[in-house]
């Protein structure tokens, strides 16, 4: 009892002593105040490790969705890149064409802006060349005449459908040409297919971002539902609602972040599942073509996309809920 | 420091808890309002921490009119009045000494700062020694105490206390007063609800008496008719 009485004696004396420190803040101290909120909203989360967990692999899911098929996409695309190096144009040239004029056609062809190489090949040359490659050279000399005729193979400069078709118009109307040959239809549907998985990566995400909005709000929420009756004692006690939407704030980051992070795990996992079901496929073809997962920058792209709808989402979804909240 | 002006409250259920309430309360003054219960003590603290609105009327602190502080502005507005709960309002999930700290919290104090100021006021109301226990294990005298002293470490210029005195013997309520005092004799102003007529009858400073939500005394109890 007489230690009650003295420490009340000795309030006085202590009244004046931190009358300054109020006029003291500064940024630094914001920062202190953030990190231990970020601290406790963290040990906040890893007390209840089950629902945590859920959340974020719920998260994952999601952000792994339109991630697979970006990645999907940028793999066809480097294939494509890969052929598309090597789109050919074969004309024909008429058979009443010598040699000459058709290497005077060829050189013509090379002024074109949209061609970047033609290569003129005689009748002899394609004979030759025809009877190297397929060893039925014993077969060609029966025959009296070259049944062969000349050919220009020209590379577009371009490579896109759209130029190489008005480029292939083009050569179709010279009068020297016979035929044009262009081997390429199957590389405009992949191309076509990979805009379209594109498109649907895009389209996904935009629906991803919104599942996530309800997600993370909604978790967000059922946190502050929980938490409604300390909301009501910190605001009676003077708490802005910017001080008491903090910590969920960064429980929404956390989320978000932790959930993108998984993600790149998963998404790494599915695509060794794929990649050792490709390579029987690609042993067929000789080739040892294997799916390339996220680099680093995608990766740290997609964690940094879900920290910042996590955050965004627990923004609107704590402000909204905490304002309702009335003492 | 506190100023009602013709103050009505009435509720949505059309009871009306206070009725054509002046009254003016000083710096440094330390006043009691009583009267059965029902009889509008309560919705008269709430009306000064914003927590209601006036249905008629003005309620001035520190010459702002309350009922006209913008949503943003409340939380500043609490900042400046410490407030003790006649049910604690203590966070159950935080220690003794985190529920006196919060105030401190919420205004960013450093740490070390805090702990000095939590610990002076837990010292105040003889609680040191239960810092770190939590509200749950200690008695209703005690989370009494603790409530007091949350509302005193932010070193508020009003200090408004509902029944603080509720749940402890003679003795703790004498120095429980005593603290409050301290804070009256530095320019504090204090509005302290209580039915204790023994108590506000023995310190005899100036007591509202409140009946039906209306005011019939405004005096020193040794003066009243």
């Amino acid at each position: 009892m007489s230690g009650r009485r003295q420490a009340t004696s000795r309030k006085n004396s202590s009244r004046g002593a931190g009358a300054n420190t109020k006029s003291t803040k500064t940024s630094g101290k914001l920062l202190q105040v953030h990190r231990r909120t970020a601290h406790s909203s963290l040990l906040r989360l890893l007390k209840t490790p089950a629902s945590s967990l859920m959340t974020t692999f719920v998260i994952a899911v999601s952000l792994l969705l339109p991630a697979l098929l970006f990645s999907l996409n940028s793999n066809l695309s480097l294939v494509l890149a890969e052929f598309q190096d090597s789109v050919q144009i074969s004309l024909y040239l008429d058979d009443g064409l010598s040699k000459d004029e058709g290497l005077q056609v060829s050189n013509d062809l090379l002024s074109d802006t949209n061609v970047a190489t033609a290569v003129y090949i005689s009748r002899a040359q394609a004979l030759a060349e025809f009877s190297a490659s397929t060893g039925f050279a014993d077969l060609i000399q029966e025959l009296d005449t070259n049944p062969l005729p000349a050919a220009i193979v020209v590379t577009p400069s371009s490579n896109s459908p759209d130029a190489v078709d008005a480029l292939v118009r083009r050569l179709q109307d010279l009068p020297a040409v016979n035929l044009v040959q262009l081997d390429s239809r199957w590389l405009q549907r992949l191309s076509a297919i990979s805009s379209l998985l594109g498109l649907m990566g895009q389209v996904l995400s935009v629906i991803v971002v919104l599942g996530l909005f309800f997600v993370v709000g909604n978790t967000i929420r059922l946190a502050i539902e929980n938490r409604k009756d300390e909301i009501r004692v910190i605001k009676l006690v003077g708490g802005t609602d910017t001080f008491i939407a903090r910590p969920f704030l960064y429980t929404g980051l956390f989320f978000g972040l932790a959930g993108g992070i998984l993600a790149c795990i998963l998404q790494g996992i599915v695509l060794i599942i794929f990649n050792s079901g490709l390579r029987e496929l690609m042993r067929l073809y000789d080739s040892n073509f294997a799916l390339s997962g996220l680099n680093p920058l995608d990766a740290a792209l997609l964690i940094l996309v879900g920290g910042a709808v996590g955050w965004l989402a627990a923004l609107l979804a704590s402000f909204r809920h905490i304002a309702a909240i009335n003492p | 420091m506190i100023t009602f002006d013709n103050v009505s409250k009435r509720y949505a259920d059309g009871r009306e808890a206070l009725s054509g309430i002046s009254f003016e309360i000083g710096k440094g003054e330390m006043v009691f309002v009583t009267g059965h219960s029902g009889a509008g003590k309560s919705t008269l603290l709430k009306l000064i921490l914003a927590m209601e609105k006036p249905s008629t009327g003005q309620v001035l602190v520190n010459g702002v009119n309350v009922s006209r502080i913008s949503k943003r502005k409340i939380a500043m507005h609490r900042r400046q009045i410490g407030a003790v709960f006649q049910d604690h309002q203590l966070l159950y999930d935080r220690s003794v000494f985190d529920n006196v700290a919060l105030p401190l919290e919420i205004c960013g104090y450093q740490p070390s700062e805090a702990r000095r100021r939590v610990r002076a006021a837990l010292d105040k109301v003889g609680l040191l020694n239960k810092e770190r226990s939590y509200p749950e294990a200690l008695s209703g005298g005690e989370q009494q105490r603790v409530g007091i002293a949350r509302a005193v470490v932010n070193r508020p210029s009003i200090i408004l206390a509902d029944e603080p005195t509720g749940n402890l013997d003679p003795e703790l309520s004498a120095e429980v007063m005593a603290v409050f005092e301290q804070f009256k004799n530095v320019g504090v102003s204090l509005l302290v609800a209580s039915h204790d007529k023994s108590l506000i009858e023995r310190l005899n400073y100036r007591t509202l008496v409140l009946d039906n939500g209306r005011l019939t005394q405004d005096a020193m109890p040794d003066t009243w008719t």
